[in-house]
């Protein structure tokens, strides 16, 4: 099931159908209009998410249930020969930036996958957040490059000419570099067209910050004692 | 205690062929972080109807190695140029803001005052018990009780910048 790569849907929802429902009612329109109303729509559901990190954070409470192993990320840190000795807040620390790191990649790769109508995250959908953002330059390592070609084929064939993705020759104008700019330019609220997370964060607010806890606990106590 | 995992595995049993071992590096699971754990992360940033194909998993665990080792070196040489032997947590956030990772500073120093209030309240008790060992310490015994007092250490040669995000008893701790 997951394993199921879509790479055949993934070939035929190249073209972008006319008046889909997919996304929000913004399928007619001039040349530029699309493209502008992508980039709004996607720095508008960054800018969400890093505001409810903020308000999460304020909330956090519990310092020993950690989502990621602290002894890994230890290990990981120790990997490098140059390091000598590191507090025990460190990996603390570290826990809760690679889970704002992972949700930050998931997200930017989620909207690639959307912008080709697919559901199901793929490789290809990292490969192309990485090279869209600056601050993931050191990464780019670790995709192959024939992942990234996999969207150009997509961008060929693309009906209406409208690019789905950002050319890894710098970036497009007024975007700010790891930072969304926040310029609407009509003022008009669009809704995003991923809205369904939204509702997973407030549902996942609403019960606890750590609702998996239990086995964030496994690990957490099988690593540490 | 070794550092040694006291639990079997969490990642799945093969290890993935594209991404052979390199000569000399340690295991595969001291290499990266439980896939399940990163998955379950993942999930939360997708819609309900959202999947995640295995292959997405897999370089996302790559790429969080990536991203620790990353800022690890960074921090490590900060430390090197001051003389110091111990990164600490500012010192990972001031490589985060180095390397363009501006947005995460701001919920991360929230986080790591909120940490050390509740460590200061650890201390503290732990200080009047006398004893400094504690479950959730990583590594050796002994390591720990040194770790903490280096910890202290740090915290008085902390620089603490006014700012209101620091919670004023941060300022009359210890």
């Amino acid at each position: 099931m997951e394993n199921n790569q879509q790479q055949g849907a993934q070939a035929q929802s190249g073209p972008y159908p006319g008046g889909a429902g997919g996304s929000a009612g913004a399928g007619a329109g001039a040349g530029a209009a699309p493209f502008q109303h992508l980039l709004q729509q996607q720095q508008q559901q960054l800018q969400m998410f890093w505001s409810y990190q903020r308000q999460e954070i304020e909330h956090v409470n519990d310092f020993k249930n950690h989502q990621l192993p602290l002894a890994r990320i230890k290990k990981i840190m120790k990997a490098d020969e140059d390091v000598r000795m590191i507090s025990a807040e460190a990996p603390i620390l570290f826990a809760k930036a690679c889970e704002l790191f992972i949700l930050e990649l998931t997200i930017r790769s989620w909207l690639h996958a959307d912008e080709n109508k697919r559901r199901t995250l793929q490789k290809n959908d990292i490969a192309a957040a990485i090279t869209r953002t600056d601050i993931f330059d050191f990464l780019v390592d670790i995709v192959p490059r024939d992942e990234i070609k996999d969207d150009a084929a997509l961008v060929g064939a693309t009906a209406s000419g409208v690019p789905y993705y950002y050319p890894p020759i710098g970036q497009p104008a007024g975007m700010m570099i790891g930072r969304p700019a926040v310029d609407p330019a009509t003022g008009v609220y669009v809704q995003p067209p991923s809205q369904a997370w939204q509702s997973v964060w407030q549902s996942a607010a609403e019960d606890t910050p750590y609702g998996t806890g239990a086995q964030g606990n496994l690990d957490g106590q099988s690593m540490e004692f | 205690m070794s550092d040694a995992p006291a639990s079997p595995s969490h990642e799945s049993g093969g290890e993935q062929s594209p991404r052979g071992s390199l000569s000399g590096a340690a295991r595969e699971q001291d290499r990266y972080l439980p896939i399940a754990n990163i998955s379950r992360i993942m999930k939360k940033a997708l819609p309900p109807n959202g999947k995640i194909a295995k292959d997405a998993k897999d370089t996302m665990q790559e790429c969080v190695s990536e991203f620790i080792s990353f800022i690890t070196s960074e921090a490590s040489e900060k430390c090197q140029k001051e003389k110091r032997k111990t990164i600490n947590g500012d010192d990972l956030l001031w490589a985060m803001a180095t390397l363009g990772f501006e947005d995460y500073i701001e919920p991360l120093k929230v986080y790591l005052a909120r940490y050390r209030e509740a460590e200061g309240d650890t201390k503290g008790s732990a200080r009047s018990g006398d004893g400094s060992a504690r479950p959730d310490q990583v590594g050796l015994a002994g390591q720990n009780a040194q770790l903490v007092h280096q910890g202290s250490l740090n915290y008085i040669g902390l620089q603490v910048q006014p700012q209101h995000l620091v919670m004023p008893s941060m300022q009359g701790h210890e």
